[in-house]
Order: C-alpha cells, then sequence, then structure tokens
C-alpha cells in the first residue's frame, strides 16, 4: 500500500459518502430531476438500441418456440450449453444486488445507500433475464408450468428429488423477495415523488404506489422495521439461491459437476460477478447523471474491494478443485480437469483465468481500484469470464464424460448467440426504464448517511439545517464509526468481516 | 381429415316425411337452407370489402385462425365392414417370405399390422437366417414405402397404363420370337429364383439367338472364376464355419458384405464361444488391405496391399503343404515357385498360420475374397483338397444357373451394343447405367431399345425407352433358393403399392404368357420339386415354413483341373501390378451398389469402421494420408483408369499401406429425395478390367475440406475399463477374467427386485463383430426417426442402439473392438433422480421408462446419463413423416414428437404383447425366450440375450452371473440392467509377442 493511500485513509475519520457540500434538499433534487426532467434525447437512443437487442431476443425465442431446440448448437452429448450458461449467468449478476441491499444493511455498512437500489433493480432485471432459459430452454415451453406443483387431475407431483424442482423454488422465492424488498425501500422515495408530482395522474399513480407514506414516526417505525425483516430473509438468499442453483450439477453424476465445493464457489463467483456488473452499471450511471457526489469513488472502490476478494476466492476454488482431482483419485475426474485446461475447449477455460482471476488482481493497486477507466474495463473483463466460467463447468463437462464413443464438440449456432445477446436487451431496455421512471438513489437513504443527518457531528459545516427523521439511524451511525476506522489499511478485507471484527 | 357425408340421392319410393312446413310446401327458402351449413351470412364472404372490414376480417381471421390451430388433427377410425380373415385390430400376424441377398437368399418372417408390413425379422427355420437379419434386409421394409418409387410404366418419361406396357411386351416378345432373339439381350440381378432361371432356360430355347448376361456390381463373379478354373466347371464353395478350427480370411469380408453373411455370421460366433463345451473356440487370422468388419474379430490380422496378397497366398500355400506334410498337385507347386520375397515379420505371420492350419486335420476354412483374383480362389480349392477341408469345413454345391457374370460379360455386351450387335436391352432389375463398370455403363443407355424394369426411376429407368415398374419383394409372388439351393417361397405380404409386377410375370407376358406370379411360382415347384409328394400340401407347409424342406443342392464332387489352376497362377504372376497405389472398390455400407440410395435409414446407418453417414469418403491409412498431408474431411483426387474422382478423405487406422479403399454405390444422380446430392459417384474409376482393385493408381491433395457426417469422433477408450478383453488361453486357465463385481453401498433404500420379474440384458462382445443388424432392427421396430446429414454433423442422431468403435494398438496396425451400446436400465438410474417432473421412472420389474407425453424436455436426464443413450427430438422429426412412411410405422410404440426426450426401452412393446398372451394363457410369469428384443432377434452373431434376471436358469441370468459378465462403469452404483461378457481373444502362442 501506498503511502498516499495511507494518508488518504486516516484512521479514525472516514471518507465522506457524500460529496459536493450538498443539503438534503440537493440530494432530492439530484434524483428526482432524474425522474421529472424531460426525457433527454441520449436515453432515447439507448432505449431504442436495447429494444432494438430486445427485439432480437423476442425474436429467436419466437423461432425457438416455433421450430425447437434445434435451432441451437445444442446436441445429444452436450445437452445443456449456452442456455445454463446464460441462466446461471444472470442469477449470478442478481447476487451483488442482494448483497449490498441485505447484507451490507444488516452489517451498516452506510456506503451501500447511494447504489443499493440501482443494485436491487439489478438483481430484479438480472433475475428476469435469468428465468427466459429455464423456461424456454425445455423443449415443449407450452409445459413448462409442469415444474409448479400445481395440483392436476393427473395426481401428478414434480420429482421433489430435482435440483431442478429446487431452482424452481429458490428462483421464485429469490423473485419475490427481491421485488418485495426493492419495492418496500421505493415507497418513501415513491412518497417524495408523489409530494413533487405537478401532474394529477402523476400523483394519482405514484400515491397508489407509495401506499400512503405520509413520513410519520409510525410510517418510518414499520418501514425500518419491514425492511429489516426483509434485509433478513434476504440474506440466507444470497447464499441459498446460488447453492441450490449448483446443485443442478453439483448432484449429478458428471465428472467436472459432481464437485462438493460447488456450493460456496457458486456463492463467491456470484457476488464477484454481480459486483462487477454494479461497477460497469455504476460507472456509467453516475456519468451519464450527474451522480458523482452521491456514488464516489470512494463506493466503488470498497465494491472493487469486493471484487478483489471474491476474484481471489474463485481463484482458490479453481485450484481447489484441481486438488481435489487429483487427490480424490478418480480417473474420470481427473481426466475432466485436465481436458479443461488442455482439451479442446482450453481457450474458454484460460479465458475465464485471465479474466476472472488475473485481472482483479489488479485491484490491490489503490491507482487502479480508483481509476474509473481501468475499474471499468476489468469489471467488464469479470463479466466475460464469470460467464466463461459456467460455460466451462457446463460445456466441458458434458462434451467429454464418461464414454469416449459419444465425445463431442459444441459448436454455438447463431441463434444460441442471439438468445444470449438478447437478454442483454431484455436486461438493459428494463434498467433504464428504472433509471428514468424511478429514483435511482435511495433518496431517504443517502439523506440519512449525510453528516447533517449526523446531530452529533454540530461542529460540522453543514449542522442541524434538516434532520428529521432520521436522527435514530444517524445516532446509531454515529456510535459505530468510533469503533471503525481501521477499513482504508485493510483495503483487501470484505466489510462485513472488517465490521464483525471490530465489534467483537 | 373430415369426411364429408356421402351425397345421398333422395330415395322416392318410400313414404315422404317432411321436415318442416317449408319442406312440405317445397318452398325455396328451405332447399336453399338445407345446402348450406351456416345461417345466411355466416358463410358468404363479405362483397365490395371496405378498409375498415377488411381490417375486421383480418383481425377476426387471425384470432380465430390462431384459435384453430391449436387444435388437435382430426382422424377418422373407420371399422372393417367385412373384416378380413384373421385380422384382430390391433394384434400382428407374421408371415414367412424370403428374400435374395449377396448371390444366397433368407428366409424371413414379416410382421404385419392390419395388412401393412411393418418389421421384418429372419426366419429360424431358414439355413441362411436362423432367425438373424442383416441392416441391408431389416432396411428392405423401408424401401417398400418409399414414396420415391415409380409408381406406372413409362415410355420415355412418359407415364403409361400396364395396359399399354402389356400389349408393348407382347409385340416385343412375338418379335424377338420371330427373329429367334437376334439382337436381344437380357440383363439379370444375381436373382436366386428357380423359376425366373427357368423362364430364361425356356426363353433362350424359344429364342436361341439371344442371350442372357448376369451382373452383380458386387457380385460373386470372381468365386465363379476361380471354380470353373478348379473343375472345369461353377461350384460355389459352401462353408461350415462351426466345422473350422482355424479360419483365414484372404481379403474376404465373409462376416459382413461377401457371401451367406448371416448364417457366417452365426456358426463363426458359435465357435469364438469360449464356454462352448463341445467345440473349442477358433482361431481366426485375417489378411486384408482395408480394415473390415470381418478383420476386426481376427485373433491375427496382417495388413496388406491388396494386390500383394496373391504373393502372400502363394507363399501360404507353399507352407501349409510343407507343414502339413501334404502333396499339392505339381502343376501348382511348380507354379508356385520359389519362396516370394515377403518381409520377415509377415513371413513368420505366414509360417504360424502354415503351421496352425497343418496342426487341425482339415478342420479349416480358408476364405477368399472377390478382391483376390480368380487364380487364387483356384489354388485355395486345391489347398482345400490337399489338406482335407472338402467335405469337412467346405461343401461345393452346383450353381443356380449356369450363366455367366462378372466386368467381362457386361463388358462384352456393351461393345455389343455399341456395334449394332445387341439392339434390344431387357434389364430385369438392377441399374447397369451406374454401377456397371466405367467402360460399360455409357454403352448401356445406348441401346436403341432398352427396357428396364425396376422399383425406381433410377440411371438406367431415365435412359430406358420403357420403364416398368416392378413390384417390391414384399409385395410379389416369387421364389429364391439360397446358396446351398434351399428353396423358399417369396410370397407378397401386401399388394403392390404402385400396380407393379414382379420380374417373373413381366418375361411371362413378354413370352406370351398371361400367367400371374403365384401360379408361376407353383407351376415351377410342381415341375422341378422331385421331393413334393402332395403337391397342395407341401406348397402349403413351404409357404409357412418359408422354405422346402430338404432342398438343399447335394454336394457336388469335383476333379481338380490342377494344369489350369497352375496356368492361372502363372499367369497371375505375370500380370505384375501397374504401380504402388492401388484402389479397392467395396459396396457402399450405406447405399450398396447404389440400390440403397434413397433409404435414410441405411444412409444414416454409420459405417461399421469409419461411423460415417450420409455419404462416401476415399479412406486411407494415417501413413498415407500423412504422405499426402491431409486429414479427415481434406478433399483428394484420386485417379485411375484415365478417370479422377474428387473425395473427401478419411483416415482409417489398420488399412494397408498406399491403399485406397473407395466405396461404390453413391452419388446417384437419378435418385429419391433422400439420395439426392449424397456422396460422389466413383463408378468412373471402376474399369472392368480392374474391376475390384485398380493397380497403378493415383491420389492427390485436391485442397479443400467438406465436413463428415460421422457419428462418432473419438475412437480411443482413454485407457477406461470399457471393454475388457483376455486371451482364449488365460480365461482358461482362471475364467474370472473380469474383475469380480463388488457390492457398494447406496445412500437410500434400494430397491427390491426379487418378486416377479426383472428385465437383464447381456451383450457378448466376443461375438459382436459390430455389423449394425441391431441397430437398424432397432430403428424399424421403434419408430426411430432419421435426422439427416446435417443432424448427424451437429451429434443428433437418434439411434437408440448405437455401435461404439475402439481401436486399441499402434496407430498403423491397431486391434478394433465394437460395442453396442444401449440404454442400460440402471436400477439406481441417475436420469430419474434429475427429471422434475418425473417423465422418467422405473418400473416394478426394473425397466427404465420414457413417458413421453409427461416429458418436457428439460434434458437434465440425459446429462446425468453416463452412457449418454438419450436422444433428444431437437426438431419435430416425425411432423412430416410421408403417408407412405407412416404405414411402416410401428403401431405398438408411440411416435415422439418435438421436444421430448427418448432411448431404449428394452422394446417394451414386446414385453407387454408376450405378457398379455401369458395372461391369456392363464400364466403370471413368462418363460424364458418369451420375449426376444428386436436388436437380439436381428443379431446374426446371437451376441444380445435379453431376459428374466430373477429366474436363475434364463440364458440371460446364465451370462450375467457367469465369470466374463461385468458392469459399465460399476463404481458409479447405477448398477446397470445389462451385462457386458468381457470379449476373449484366442492368439497363436507362437506369434504372442509379435
Amino acid at each position: 500500500m501506498t503511502t498516499a493511500a495511507l494518508q488518504e485513509d486516516t484512521p479514525g475519520k472516514r471518507a465522506p459518502l457524500v460529496l459536493g457540500h450538498r443539503d438534503f434538499n440537493a440530494v432530492t433534487e439530484t434524483v428526482a430531476g432524474i425522474v421529472e426532467k424531460k426525457t433527454t434525447p441520449s436515453w432515447l437512443v439507448l432505449l431504442g438500441l436495447a429494444v432494438s437487442v430486445l427485439l432480437i431476443l423476442l425474436g429467436s425465442l419466437g423461432k425457438l418456440v416455433a421450430e425447437g431446440l434445434g435451432i441451437w448448437g445444442l446436441n445429444n452429448t452436450v445437452f445443456w450449453a449456452w442456455d445454463i450458461t446464460g441462466f446461471v449467468f444472470w442469477i449470478g449478476i442478481g447476487h451483488a444486488g442482494t448483497l449490498i441491499s441485505a447484507i451490507l444493511f444488516l452489517f451498516r455498512q452506510k456506503w451501500r445507500t447511494s447504489i443499493n437500489r440501482a443494485a436491487e433493480a439489478m438483481t430484479i432485471f438480472a433475475v428476469m433475464s435469468a428465468a427466459i432459459y429455464p423456461v424456454f430452454h425445455v423443449g415443449r415451453v407450452w409445459f413448462a408450468y409442469w415444474l409448479f406443483p400445481i395440483p392436476n387431475q393427473m395426481s401428478m407431483w414434480p420429482n421433489f428429488k430435482s435440483p431442478l424442482l429446487w431452482d424452481v423454488f429458490a428462483i421464485s422465492t429469490y423473485a419475490t423477495v427481491s421485488i418485495l424488498f426493492w419495492y418496500v425501500g421505493l415507497v418513501p422515495d415513491l412518497a417524495t415523488l408523489r409530494d413533487r408530482a405537478t401532474t394529477k395522474v402523476r400523483s394519482i399513480v405514484l400515491g397508489i404506489f407509495s401506499l400512503g407514506w405520509r413520513g410519520s414516526h409510525r410510517n418510518w417505525l414499520n418501514y425500518e422495521k419491514t425492511y429489516l425483516i426483509l434485509a433478513g430473509l434476504s440474506t440466507p438468499l444470497v447464499l441459498s439461491v446460488h447453492t441450490i442453483v449448483s446443485f443442478d450439477f453439483a448432484v449429478s453424476i458428471m465428472p467436472g459437476w459432481h464437485t462438493t465445493i460447488f456450493p460456496p464457489y457458486f456463492v463467491a463467483g456470484a457476488i464477484f460477478s454481480g459486483f462487477a456488473m454494479v461497477v460497469s452499471l455504476m460507472v456509467l450511471a453516475r456519468k451519464a447523471y450527474g451522480l458523482e457526489g452521491l456514488i464516489t469513488i470512494k463506493h466503488l472502490e470498497n465494491m472493487n474491494k469486493i471484487i478483489l476478494l471474491t476474484g481471489t476466492m474463485v481463484g482458490y476454488a479453481y485450484a481447489i478443485e484441481y486438488f481435489i482431482a487429483w487427490y480424490g483419485g478418480n480417473e474420470y475426474e481427473r481426466f475432466a480437469f485436465i481436458n479443461r485446461a488442455f482439451g479442446p475447449y482450453k481457450w474458454a477455460y484460460w479465458t475465464m483465468w485471465s479474466c476472472n482471476v488475473f485481472s482483479p488482481q489488479l485491484f490491490w493497486f489503490k491507482r487502479i481500484r480508483t481509476s474509473i477507466p481501468a475499474m471499468f474495463v476489468i469489471s467488464i473483463f469479470v463479466n466475460i469470464g464469470m460467464w466463461f466460467e459456467r460455460f466451462v463447468i457446463i460445456v466441458t463437462s458434458l462434451h467429454r464424460d464418461y464414454i469416449p464413443s459419444s465425445w463431442t464438440y459444441f459448436r454455438p449456432s447463431l441463434f444460441d448467440i442471439s438468445t444470449f445477446l438478447g437478454s442483454f436487451g431484455l436486461f438493459f431496455t428494463l434498467f433504464l426504464l428504472f433509471l428514468r421512471f424511478l429514483p435511482a438513489v435511495a433518496i431517504s437513504e443517502v439523506k440519512g448517511v449525510m453528516p447533517q443527518a449526523d446531530p452529533h457531528a454540530g461542529h460540522d459545516d453543514h449542522g442541524h439545517d434538516a434532520h428529521d427523521d432520521h436522527h435514530e439511524e444517524a445516532s446509531a451511525k454515529a456510535d459505530e464509526s468510533e469503533d471503525e476506522g481501521d477499513e482504508g489499511e485493510e483495503a483487501s478485507d470484505d466489510a462485513e468481516k472488517d465490521e464483525e471484527e471490530s465489534r467483537g | 381429415m373430415k369426411r364429408a357425408p356421402y351425397p345421398i340421392e333422395p330415395d322416392t319410393s318410400g313414404k315422404n316425411y317432411w321436415r318442416s312446413v317449408d319442406e312440405f310446401e317445397k318452398s325455396p327458402s328451405f332447399a336453399e337452407d338445407l345446402k348450406r351449413e351456416f345461417p345466411e351470412g355466416a358463410a358468404e364472404p363479405p362483397q365490395g370489402t371496405s378498409r375498415r372490414e377488411f381490417l375486421t376480417i383480418m383481425g377476426a381471421s387471425m384470432a380465430l385462425g390462431g384459435l384453430a390451430a391449436c387444435r388437435r388433427p382430426e382422424e377418422v377410425i373407420v371399422p372393417y365392414t367385412r373384416a378380413p380373415e384373421e385380422v384382430v385390430p390391433g394384434r400382428p400376424l407374421f408371415f414367412s417370405t424370403a428374400m435374395p441377398i449377396l448371390g444366397t437368399a433368407i428366409g424371413l418372417v414379416v410382421e404385419t399390422h392390419e395388412g401393412r408390413p411393418t418389421k421384418i425379422e429372419g426366419n429360424p427355420r431358414h439355413p441362411e437366417s436362423l432367425g438373424a437379419t442383416n441392416s441391408f434386409v431389416q432396411a428392405t421394409v423401408l424401401d417398400l414405402y418409399d414414396p420415391d418409387r415409380s409408381q406406372s410404366p413409362q415410355e420415355k418419361g412418359e407415364a403409361r397404363t400396364w395396359d399399354e406396357a402389356n400389349a408393348f411386351l407382347r409385340k416385343l416378345g412375338d418379335d424377338a420370337k420371330k427373329k429367334n432373339g437376334k439382337g436381344l439381350a437380357i440383363l439379370v440381378e444375381d436373382h436366386r429364383s428357380p423359376t425366373l432361371a427357368a423362364q430364361l432356360d425356356a426363353l433362350l430355347k424359344l429364342m436361341p439367338d439371344a442371350r442372357v448376361v448376369r451382373y452383380e456390381a458386387f457380385g460373386r463373379d470372381v468365386e465363379e472364376e476361380g471354380a470353373r478354373i478348379a473343375f472345369g466347371k461353377a461350384l460355389v464353395p459352401v462353408y461350415d464355419f462351426d466345422a473350422a478350427d482355424v479360419v483365414v480370411s484372404i481379403d474376404a469380408d465373409f462376416l459382413h458384405n461377401e457371401g451367406s453373411v448371416v448364417k457366417n455370421m452365426r456358426a463363426f460366433a458359435g465357435r469364438r464361444n469360449p464356454d462352448r463345451k463341445d467345440k473349442p473356440m477358433n482361431r481366426f487370422y485375417a489378411i486384408e488391405s482395408a480394415f473390415s468388419v470381418t478383420g476386426t474379430s481376427a485373433d491375427h490380422r496382417v495388413r496388406v496391399q491388396s494386390q500383394k496378397i496373391p504373393a502372400l497366398a502363394y507363399a501360404l500355400a507353399q507352407e501349409i503343404a510343407a507343414a502339413a506334410k501334404v502333396e499339392l498337385p505339381a502343376e501348382i507347386t511348380s507354379s508356385l515357385g520359389g519362396a516370394a520375397a515377403l518381409d520377415p515379420q509377415t513371413a513368420k505371420m505366414v509360417k504360424a498360420i502354415a503351421g496352425d492350419v497343418a496342426k487341425r486335420n482339415g478342420a479349416v476354412a480358408i476364405v477368399v475374397g472377390r478382391k483376390q483374383p480368380a487364380a487364387v480362389h483356384a489354388l485355395v480349392h486345391a489347398v482345400h483338397r490337399a489338406i482335407g477341408a472338402v467335405g469337412k469345413t467346405v461343401k461345393l454345391v452346383r450353381p443356380l444357373d449356369e450363366i455367366k457374370s462378372g466386368p467381362a460379360e457386361i463388358g462384352a455386351l456393351a461393345k455389343d451394343i455399341e456395334s449394332g450387335k445387341v439392339d434390344t436391352l431387357f434389364v430385369l432389375g438392377g441399374n447397369p447405367v451406374f454401377n456397371a463398370p466405367a467402360d460399360a455403363r455409357s454403352a448401356i443407355a445406348k441401346a436403341k431399345t432398352l427396357i428396364h424394369v425396376g422399383t425406381h426411376v433410377d440411371e438406367t429407368g431415365k435412359a430406358a425407352t420403357w420403364h416398368l415398374n416392378r413390384a417390391h419383394t414384399l409385395e410379389s409372388w416369387g421364389d429364391v433358393r439360397a446358396e446351398d439351393g434351399t428353396g423358399a417361397i417369396v410370397q407378397p405380404l401386401i399388394a403392390p403399392m404402385y400396380g407393379g409386377k414382379s420380374d417373373a410375370e413381366i418375361l411371362e407376358i413378354f413370352l406370351g404368357g398371361t400367367r400371374k406370379g403365384y401360379d408361376l411360382v407353383r407351376a415351377s415347384w410342381r415341375g422341378a420339386q422331385s421331393l413334393v409328394a402332395d403337391f397342395e400340401r407341401d406348397f402349403r407347409r413351404a409357404l409357412h415354413d418359408g422354405l422346402w424342406k430338404d432342398s438343399a443342392f447335394p454336394a457336388e464332387t469335383a476333379d481338380l483341373d490342377a494344369s489350369k489352376v497352375g496356368a492361372a497362377i502363372k499367369a497371375q504372376k505375370a500380370a505384375a501390378p501397374k504401380g504402388d497405389i492401388e484402389i479397392v472398390f467395396d459396396p457402399d455400407p450405406h447405399a450398396w451398389d447404389g440400390r440403397y440410395a434413397n433409404n435414410g435409414w441405411l444412409q444414416e446407418t454409420p459405417d461399421p469402421m469409419s461411423k460415417l453417414t450420409w455419404g462416401n469418403v476415399a479412406s486411407l491409412s494415417p501413413k498415407t494420408a500423412k504422405g499426402l498431408g491431409v486429414a479427415d474431411g481434406d478433399l483428394v483426387n484420386v485417379s485411375a483408369n484415365g478417370a479422377t474422382v474428387t473425395l473427401p478423405a478419411l483416415v482409417a487406422p489398420g488399412q494397408a499401406d498406399g491403399t485406397i479403399l473407395v466405396t461404390v454405390g453413391q452419388g446417384r444422380s437419378v435418385v429419391g429425395r433422400v439420395g439426392k446430392n449424397i456422396g460422389v459417384d466413383t463408378g468412373a474409376l471402376r474399369a472392368s478390367a480392374s474391376f475390384h482393385v485398380a493397380d497403378g493408381a493415383s491420389i492427390t491433395k485436391a485442397g479443400g475440406t467438406t465436413k463428415l457426417s460421422r457419428t462418432q469422433e473419438h475412437f480411443l477408450t482413454e485407457g477406461r475399463p470399457l471393454v475388457l478383453e483376455a486371451s482364449f488361453a488365460k480365461y482358461q486357465e482362471s475364467p474370472q477374467v473380469v474383475p469380480p463385481p463388488k457390492k457398494y453401498l447406496s445412500l437410500f433404500e434400494e430397491r427390491k427386485y426379487d418378486k416377479g420379474h426383472a428385465w437383464g440384458m447381456t451383450i457378448d462382445l466376443s461375438a459382436c463383430i459390430g455389423c449394425n443388424a441391431c441397430s437398424v432392427a432397432c430403428q424399424a421396430e421403434n419408430n426411430i426417426p432419421i435426422v439427416g446429414a446435417e443432424g448427424v454433423q451437429r451429434s443428433r442422431e437418434m439411434h437408440w442402439l448405437r455401435m461404439d468403435r475402439y481401436f486399441e494398438g499402434d496407430l498403423d496396425n491397431p486391434t478394433s473392438v465394437s460395442q453396442p451400446m444401449m440404454c442400460s436400465h440402471c436400477e439406481n438410474a441417475p436420469c430419474e433422480e434429475v427429471c422434475p417432473v418425473a417423465a422418467t421412472t422405473h418400473s416394478p420389474e426394473g425397466l427404465n421408462e420414457m413417458t413421453y407425453n409427461r416429458c418436457i424436455g428439460t434434458k437434465y436426464c440425459a446429462n446425468n446419463c453416463p452412457f449418454k443413450v438419450r436422444r433428444f427430438n431437437y426438431h419435430d422429426y416425425t411432423k412430416d413423416t410421408i403417408e407412405q412412411h407412416k404405414m411402416q410405422m410401428n403401431p405398438d410404440v408411440t411416435v415422439r414428437s418435438r421436444g421430448v426426450m427418448e432411448k431404449c426401452t428394452y422394446c417394451v412393446q414386446r414385453i407387454n404383447r408376450a405378457k398379455i398372451s401369458a395372461k391369456a394363457e392363464g400364466r403370471d410369469r413368462l418363460r424364458d425366450g418369451e420375449v426376444v428384443t428386436a436388436c437380439q432377434a436381428a443379431c446374426p452373431a446371437q451376441a444380445i440375450h435379453f431376459g428374466d434376471l430373477n429366474d436363475k436358469q434364463s440364458e440371460v441370468a446364465k451370462r450375467a452371473e457367469g465369470p466374463r459378465g461385468y458392469k459399465l462403469l460399476e463404481e458409479l452404483n447405477i448398477r446397470p440392467r445389462t451385462t457386458y461378457l468381457a470379449k476373449i481373444k484366442n492368439p497363436n502362442p507362437e506369434l504372442e509377442g509379435a
């Protein structure tokens, strides 16, 4: 660590979470302004692009339903490829949102406030993009509802032993809780927008969705409790959803899939890819909407630290898989791993290593960690790498399994590519609509972490001008902030652990 | 399809009841109402559509049209108004018949459903079948329903009626009679029909100047020629491999595409059974250029160019004579000359073979293939005689007729056509314009009057003046005699679908007769069969049994003409090969000589060695390919006989260096929809002078690459214990040659299968040679679709039973094994655990069952299948099934739709059929052997056994528990129900380590 970095992160005094000497009104104006201002041409252009890509998805799926899975490159050895890769990829991305909003909330990581809203939105949209695949990768889409345990005239239950069924429950629970959590967090901000509404329609619609929010103490009390409970509910989901997704593979008997390391490895990978996606999106959004003061370099740097941590964990998992493959003495497993690294898909494997393990190591350097272009490039690399990780797991394990006579080589078809590309269209369309029509930053929460909100920070320049409902939270923060302060030194460590240690 | 009510004319004879006052008054509005189905305005198209109306109607049509499209197709089931005798809907009937194949004939039992033949089985009583078949016989049923068959006689491409054709034939016949048959030639196939042979005899008597020529692109002409040299007449060697302790193949693929392959397979495999008590395991030496299916079962294999094999055969003959201390006739010995220059390793092998042969006291069969010159065939006759094999392992019988065949004959015919000596050519079956030697085929098309009898308008049919549509074997009356003379009646299973006629019927019309096929056959057997006591009874018996009892030809004795043999050998020796590179021609594994080019099953049946489908290649040895710098799929120019053909190359391990294997039969130009643009016509390389082997050939890299459609891309076992092998000596020492079964623990409660049946299968890898009969039989039985070349390239073939091929050892000279692989019905089936909708479940009898209509197609089961035997319907492969093909479908097996998984069911429909009959007989258990799966029935080697593992006396239980039985991937504790029996080889101890 450089001395410069040491000087910046002086123990005892933390970097402010909101920059630019704003007051509460300025925060409201900045965030609500995005929603209330006229549509900008650049947004329209971006939306047009995103919708075009979305149309590619719709076209691809239309053809898929009309003609069958044969339009993809799958074969009778590799039955899953880009479809399930895409599924795991998107589900993984979603995890960062839940982690930021739930786990960091429970650990009182204040810096999450300016990014949690967008991250949660990203979670929901990512889950929606992910959901395309389990639905459409089945041969008879029109019967996909048989996956749900709906009472029927055949008295048939689904097979509760199947990890795919666990998936159905895991994903639907995850989607439900994520939407609820996101929506509950939105309520105070929707009320703010409602109060600022200039048209009748707007005020009625926002009035409905803000659930009669009055900003009363009782409102806040109930809100905080609900939010805490939902955060508590979401927290195990961060671990469980990807654990269950990993069971799709771990429970099978395919060498390369049948590994007990998968649950933690998948969760780490999910958080890794999710944070990378948040960084990519936030870097763009803060620039586009002038949110540099709310989403500060500090925020981005913290996320980069998590990327560095989880990237290293993922690298460790890659390495330990090799150790176990050798140590376990199972010849098929050993072959599967040798084949990954040196077989026909070695290009994919080493792309994965380069993107996921090597590139985040650059974040050891503060200069890179705090450089917007560098982090943007690395976050994109991480996303590419994590896509390849799933591809490597799925395709390289399947294409050469037990019986060599059925070994083959999977090549994607045009429609594999267009379906995956199209899922980005869905994601970005929804994300752009979100940015335009909903407050992208949690206004009320950000206000709570501003210095003004801290009643004990009277000596500060911006004193007591507008603190109202946030004093509980703010004082809580003040209490803790005395115990914290060494975070900057241990830049590599994750925030949670840090927090825990300091408490203990 | 909805059926409209018949237009019923009003019957005015009875009382008139009126339906309404309107009718009573005969008002015009009622008459109008009667005609219309819907009330006024509902069915008339709107007149003078405005934009708005147009949009309304279009919108409504879109919405309603969409709804209508959701309906399931309506079908009308029409009951028999007068039920045919013995036909019970849903219950199949079986009829015996027979068909000619490979210069012999095979007895068949054909399953029919409501009058539709759906599946061909072998006739267990027929000596050429013994219940088994091969892939071509299995696929014949698909040919019957080929929609591209010609559907009427044609004159220069114009459709004609049979009346017109008959008139033409009669006139032609009358004219020919007047001219004593001058200028008339008849070209026949290797038809094996005594009736047809008698008709041709009669024809030659009526028209002495006519000539009859027989031609088969891959026939037995060299063998016949060899017998003519040795004995002065065409005698047919009939082998009894059951009596042979040592078998030597001299370039002969006698288990796969030469001779009585099905019969040979059974007898040969019987002697490969290491558990057999009465006769020990045989030892098999193969000397060949290309790695043949037969060669894969060899204990020792010598790979050497076909053109160099004669020298090796001469050396072998000398060594055998020396080792067995027998004398070959002096003329032959002198012609063999001194020891040929063999390399030391080959010389050692030849010595060892000779030593082994000498020890066996005549229980030796030396089989010579069609790629070897007649001199070698003749020499082997002499050797057989000298060592006392004649009468023991080889029987000589008379041929069906004395008509000569071969490239020289058809070459002479072609010359006569060109010179105008022959102006009328009657092609009774076959497609000589496509598959005759290169120097003859264009001339055939030039005949002034060319009459083609065939099931398809092929190249010959297109060139013909008259094409007469021939009835399929399964549609016509006829008869055949097998190689050994056993006679059988060919009976029709269905009336000719397109009104075709059989060869005999057409010839009858030509000769001025009016008898139908049935009468012709009866007449022929009534007269010819000396065994017949009561014709009606015996004819019925022959029909029922599928053969004429004791009708085999007696063994002939003939004197060896040693001087001629010696002269032939000398002549052969004098004609030195023209160069180092040779082309050897084989029938195409898919299209045969072109006749099956339009058969989708066969096109998609992988070549047993290269696993190539949908096309043909030039196979090269690894060394030759490396020398040329080509890899699989690279295009090469192959030249011989002044012609050059561009083919994709394929590296074939085990092939002799400098040998190019080219198959003939693909690349048909006038062919139906299936065979269109498949493969390359290689016929130009094949001249009559170098018909089976073209020496002095050349090959160059052409540049460019094509994608080969192969069902297997990896041919190494990677050291995995998939195919277990041991030597016979070791097996005799201690029979436990495979690791003994282990008991693995399961986390779950184990299912018990101690009550009722526990179905299981055993596959004997010692017997299996990988001929694909089982695979095609499975396809026919289970309505398995084909996926086309592109589907195979994407590895989406649907075969429930695939044949895996592995090579082992040296790349240049490996050994090879084949392993049939289908669903093993694991007791702890990994597929069942992971299916989210419980579409694949276990039956109480241990079958892993697929419920198609529950399957939603997550494909997880297939991912989790360690054997990768599950097959997914990526497209709707059966949606566009042609009406004719629908008739072939087995009604007992569901036709699968798009998006569902499928796999081997252990022929559950056959199990259930047997159970129903057992129940009807009041039994609650099936007897051993009552259920025979399609693959098991077809297997000529009897490698597959199926039955109840709970019945400890059953064949399958005994085999499964025998010392050779092992389970694949046992350590996964999936507990497959299919047991493989280790392959036992019987190498010569003298050559061990060589």
